[in-house]
């Protein structure tokens, strides 16, 4: 009886989650563009062959890689700022923590145009200010070495506030008596948090780092409204060239192999995350 | 196997409850190891025993909220072993109460029948019957958090009075309250429990609740009905040792003879003898307003003793008791040796 | 945490730490109120132009165009109530049942879902596409809601599931006992008592479907079916005017508002569903 009360829901799971990754096995080993009239045309490895000596996927996922190790880290660091801040208990913290979830709550599409304007060279208000600083205006969104900064902090300015959301929630979970143990015993609030706060977060550290790890590895959003994956490709992103691959250039087959491609990587990267926590808690 | 009807010893009865060969294995472990009950309608029997001898394991069995392994449960005449517990109209108090607590007391009452599809005016006969009955009319639009310990057990207990059940169950109802409300709230459950003519199973730890409450004892240890006998009986003749440990307070005092059997005597039977009798020296004393506890000290080790009188520490004197006190038990298998 | 030595240095400290943190959370909305209230040129000149030049022509843009703004706030509340209803018919049985059974399939069912919900989900579009096409589902609002909701069920029965397994059990055995069928036990007892768990799930979903990008942009073809998130990305790759940012910024208002308002109004709920999430996950 229980059985049928999860059955439609494992379904519908069963056929939005597990049917794409079979279906994209399927599709990697055909050719499906406009070469081939669109209809499916079994090919073995070819597709794969072809990933491995594309630069241009190479090189996205380095870009990817990149983008979300920084941005994963600066949003650890804000947060726990923040979630410091919002710990202790004064007056108006409750709609300050609301305020601070604005960000999240926006679609990233909608704000990604926001953050068009507010980057733009020369006129938008943070190259304003630079030149009332005197300083000269930066290309943000037209230069290859700055786009992906764009990227990065039009993303932690998103999510932020879910890290510093969870790792409250960690915290909030600490009791109150060991700090106060702590203070007896001589320890000053710097030490107290790195003796008792951080340890006591590992888990939620652990859970924010995994989770926001894999959603930016698989950016889209941001990077298909704020610069389109460019200036030249330099902020394109695994998901956006999968996608260019199967829209644009109407090549199926391959896009279904990039896509795949992305999801082994991304099992990859959270084994490695697995072991690390692993080995370090065996050294520990 | 499940469901089953094990042939019963005697005639079936044609109403009140009973179990027959009841078994229960958990995890491993034999927690009911074939219980045979019967339950008289209107009959109080108080299920006493330690925690974890199973017999909150009998009333969930009974209720159908779990299944037994082995034996059968009749009702009213009815195999219910088998029976989905909705429809087994058996109604139960559990330790929490288990009042929904978004209900007012009125609400928690009724919800049931409204389900059923009692008419309103129906409904509202029956829930000023029992809210009546238990002196709950001034609270009818309260939630269950705006009430005492007291008055909650009150609504629970209304609650399954209201479902004119054919078995009433009760988990340990008093554990929630405190020692002074306990005895004042005895001598009324028992009006209450008493006054239906359903058969009630009433399950506690605390032996004068159970004294208190029940028409009949049943002792369980180790998933085994010791014995199942009116409190009386259960004082005077406890049929193992098990028994005589767990009825009476302060316990039991057990002295090994050294020929394979051991002699019982309660603390309240001994009594100072001039000749013969026990020599002990007393080590200890707990005044308890209308008689003392003490602690003595004999060639069988310590033992308890009950006295009205003044007896100061470290006297040293000799006890005895009268023999239509002793009670005899094998030493082996703890069995009742009748002289 | 122990309080400061120094109070007095300490919570000044406090105070401009946290107006930082507004700033830092506000400002690059505030600024796009701002723009969007300014004319073109006014915008070119920089801050030398701050005196005149208020204007409300980019939102009589944004508004007036073909298709007009609101029709995007109406279709995407339209797939977010039916994504959230469906997700939570769907989501609620299965974590009930769920909760209430233990071992292997307990354990591979929760593992499953708990790396549902952290894949990035962008990666299924293509295969979610192709079987569009072929049901004929594409240009299609209402059918949007089924991958939306196989996308939402992870999270919500991860949560949910947590929700019953609060609940007293003997409230529940209690229920059985008056003959309570399942559905009854919980639309009157589970249900109500779990209400708050019900809601934050329900908000995170909408706000999911509202945020839902790839899906929405390769399903939905036709402009005035289109909801808020790919219809900004067309609004980005299209403008008349040739200082785009004034309209641009109306439209990040107009389209930022809605979900605004949701925040601070269900700000409680929001916060607790993405607690409670945390904890359990």
């Amino acid at each position: 009886m229980s059985i049928l009360l999860m059955a439609p829901a494992l379904l519908l799971l069963l056929a939005v989650f597990l049917w794409p990754i079979v279906h994209y096995a399927w599709l990697s080993l055909q050719a499906q563009s406009v070469f081939t009239g669109l209809k499916p045309v079994p090919v073995g490895l070819a597709n794969w062959e072809r990933l491995l000596g594309d630069g241009r996927f190479w090189q996205d996922a380095v870009q990817t890689l990149r983008f979300a190790l920084v941005s994963v880290g600066l949003e650890l660091l804000l947060g726990l700022a923040i979630a410091l801040l919002l710990h202790q208990s004064w007056r108006g913290r409750g709609l300050v923590r609301s305020l601070t979830l604005l960000p999240w709550a926006l679609p990233t599409t909608v704000m990604a145009l926001g953050w068009r304007w507010i980057l733009n060279d020369p006129n938008g208000p943070i190259n304003g200010f630079l030149e009332l600083l005197g300083l000269p205006s930066l290309p943000f969104l037209a230069s290859t070495q700055l786009a992906w900064l764009a990227v990065v902090l039009a993303d932690t300015w998103k999510t932020t506030p879910f890290v510093a959301l969870l790792l409250l929630a960690g915290m909030q979970m600490i009791p109150a008596d060991l700090y106060e143990a702590f203070a007896l015993e001589g320890g000053r609030p710097m030490q107290g948090l790195l003796r008792i706060t951080l340890p006591l977060l590992r888990p939620y550290i652990f859970i924010a780092l995994v989770f926001r790890l894999a959603q930016a590895l698989g950016v889209f959003d941001l990077v298909t409204v704020l610069t389109g994956g460019g200036p030249a490709s330099s902020t394109e992103s695994l998901a956006l060239y999968a996608y260019l691959n199967a829209m644009r250039f109407l090549d199926f087959g391959y896009s279904a192999t990039l896509m795949l491609g992305t999801f082994v990587l991304l099992l990859a990267a959270a084994l490695a995350l697995v072991l690390a926590q692993r080995w370090r808690r065996a050294s520990a | 196997m499940k469901g089953t009807i094990a042939p019963g010893p005697g005639p079936t009865q044609n109403t009140g409850l009973r179990l027959a060969q009841l078994s229960r294995r958990i995890g491993g472990r034999m927690v009911l190891a074939g219980i045979d009950l019967a339950v008289k309608p209107g009959e109080c029997v108080a299920l006493l025993g330690p925690s974890g001898c199973g017999k909150s394991t009998i009333l969930r069995l009974i209720a159908g909220l779990d299944s037994p392994d082995g034996g059968s449960i009749l009702l009213a005449g009815r195999d219910i072993t088998a029976l989905a517990p909705g429809r087994r109209e058996v109604a139960m108090v559990f330790q929490s109460y288990a009042l929904y607590p978004h209900l007012s007391v009125e609400r928690n009452l009724s919800l049931g029948m409204e389900l059923r599809g009692v008419s309103r005016q129906r409904r509202q006969q029956e829930a000023d019957r029992v809210l009546d009955m238990l002196q709950l009319g001034n609270f009818r639009d309260r939630k269950p958090s705006e009430l005492s310990g007291g008055q909650r057990q009150r609504v629970a207990l209304a609650r399954a009075l209201l479902r004119r059940p054919q078995v009433f169950l009760l988990d340990e109802p008093m554990s929630n309250l405190d020692a002074q409300l306990r005895e004042e709230l005895r001598p009324q459950l028992r009006e209450i429990l008493c006054a239906g003519e359903a058969p009630v199973v009433y399950v506690t730890h605390d032996q004068q609740e159970a004294m208190g409450v029940a028409d009949r004892i049943g002792v369980l240890q180790g998933g085994i009905l010791q014995q199942c006998g009116t409190p009386q009986e259960l004082y005077n003749s406890p049929a193992n040792v098990v028994v005589a440990s767990f009825i009476g307070r302060p316990q039991i005092n057990l002295l090994e003879l050294g020929d394979g059997s051991l002699v019982g005597i309660r603390p309240e039977h001994l009594h100072p003898v001039k000749e013969g009798g026990l020599p002990v020296r007393v080590l200890n004393r707990e005044w308890h307003g209308a008689n003392q506890q003490l602690t003595v000290s004999s060639r069988h080790g310590q033992l308890r003793w009950t006295t009205g009188a003044a007896q100061p520490i470290n006297d040293q004197l000799r006890l005895g008791w009268q023999a239509e006190h002793e009670h005899r038990f094998d030493q082996a298998t703890g069995q009742r040796r009748n002289a | 945490m122990s309080s400061q030595p120094c109070h007095r240095s300490g919570s000044r400290l406090r105070i401009s730490l946290v107006i930082l943190l507004l700033l830092w959370s506000l400002a690059p909305m505030l600024w796009q109120l701002y723009s969007s209230l300014r004319t073109p040129e006014s915008l070119l000149a920089g801050l030398a132009g701050l005196g005149g030049g208020w204007t409300l022509i980019n939102y009589t843009a944004v508004l007036q165009a073909n298709p007009p703004f609101w029709r995007y706030l109406l279709n995407s509340s339209v797939v977010g109530a039916l994504s959230t209803l469906l997700t939570l018919a769907l989501a609620i049985p299965c974590a009930y049942s769920l909760s209430r059974r233990g071992g292997l399939l307990k354990v591979v069912v929760g593992g499953g879902l708990l790396a549902a919900a952290v894949f990035p989900y962008v990666l299924l579009f293509l295969a979610l596409l192709q079987v569009a096409r072929q049901l004929g589902l594409a240009n299609n609002l209402l059918a949007l809601c089924l991958p939306y909701a196989g996308l939402s069920l992870p999270l919500a029965v991860l949560l949910l599931q947590a929700a019953f397994a609060d609940m007293p059990v003997e409230l529940e055995e209690n229920a059985i006992l008056e003959r309570f069928t399942l559905w009854q036990r919980l639309r009157w007892i589970l249900l109500p008592l779990m209400a708050p768990s019900v809601v934050s799930t329900g908000l995170l979903v909408f706000l999911f479907s509202w945020n839902e990008f790839p899906i929405a942009l390769t399903w939905l073809s036709r402009s005035e079916l289109q909801t808020l998130a790919p219809a900004m990305a067309r609004i980005a790759g299209s403008s008349v005017f040739t200082v785009p940012f004034g309209p641009f910024a109306a439209a990040t208002v107009l389209g930022s508002l809605p979900l605004l308002a949701l925040l601070l109004i269900f700000q409680r709920q929001i916060v607790a569903g993405l607690t409670q999430g945390a904890i359990k996950g």
